[in-house]
């Protein structure tokens, strides 16, 4: 039986500019940040209430997760390409991220210079804003319906 | 009732103003102008808002501070206080072990710790599927 999600992955094209939106401006916390001899950047991060959940924040076109005879499951150029389209677009993810409340959620990450797509509206489930991480991911900003 | 997203523009700005200053000596007044609200208006939203009043908040950010401070070397526990707003080490301290249930040496400590397993021995910190998939170690196939 399965019992909870311990580490998921989020690519992006640039670790630093991901440090700085999951850290600086959305309060998540650094859990490992350890470099391997080859350079790649092993960083993930817990969101604020979720010790037990790492993202890691995976820089997806590094030398290292080229395929190759080395890194036979690796990515190939034409992967490593559609990933690159991808993430430069904005449109991969997604995900959803509670807040208690999501208007003021939405105007202090608006004030930190966050991207949303529109301003929080009412849904079924809640009140809800689309934000985009700047690193090729956009999230849900949910406040969910008090029950 | 409903706020107006006027309420929830100058309440976020005085978050923001602590997230920006909690290293200085601010207190209600301070903050409250910020959002252009009278103490008692600005700490009966601020509560409101974010579950906290507004000097929990500033304790809370400038603990989440000194850890970060704490985990750097070459900064003694008495710069680390200086560096977060708090005027004496003692009462940083104990409020420090308080919130988190240890004392700022042992969070360190712990920091430490883990920063030098990270640099030695980074692969204790991943599971081996990623190594297996993806060779961010630089391992060569079948290790």
């Amino acid at each position: 039986m399965i019992t909870k999600l311990s580490h998921t992955t989020l690519f992006v094209l640039d670790q630093e500019k991901a440090y700085d939106f999951y850290v600086n401006k959305l309060g998540f916390k650094v859990n490992t940040d350890a470099t391997m001899g080859n350079g790649y950047r092993w960083l993930t991060v817990n969101p604020p209430d979720q010790p037990d959940l790492e993202v890691v924040l995976m820089a997806v076109l590094h030398e290292s997760m080229v395929k190759s005879d080395a890194c036979p499951d690796g990515l190939d150029q034409e992967s490593r390409d559609a990933f690159k389209v991808l993430l430069e677009k904005g449109i991969m993810g997604a995900g959803v991220m509670h807040t208690n409340d999501c208007r003021a959620t939405y105007e202090e990450l608006k004030a930190k210079g966050v991207q949303f797509k529109g301003e929080p509206r009412e849904q079924f489930y809640g009140i809800e804003a689309v934000m985009f991480d700047g690193c090729g991911n956009w999230f849900s900003v949910t406040q969910p319906k008090e029950m | 009732m409903q706020l107006t997203t006027d309420i929830y523009q100058r309440i976020a700005a005085a978050k923001v103003f602590i997230d920006q200053n909690y290293h200085e000596s601010i207190d209600l007044d301070r903050i409250s102008r910020q959002a252009l609200l009278s103490r008692f208006h600005f700490h009966r939203l601020f509560t409101r808002i974010y579950k906290k009043t507004p000097h929990q908040y500033v304790t809370q950010t400038r603990v989440e501070a000194a850890k970060l401070l704490l985990a750097k070397e070459g900064i003694s526990i008495t710069e680390v206080c200086n560096m977060i707003g708090f005027e004496s080490p003692g009462s940083f301290s104990s409020l420090f072990s308080k919130q988190n249930g240890y004392s700022p040496q042992y969070y360190r400590n712990i920091a430490w710790l883990k920063k030098k397993l990270a640099k030695e021995q980074p692969r204790r910190f991943i599971p081996h599927c990623f190594i297996e998939q993806y060779k961010i170690d630089g391992s060569p196939a079948g290790v």
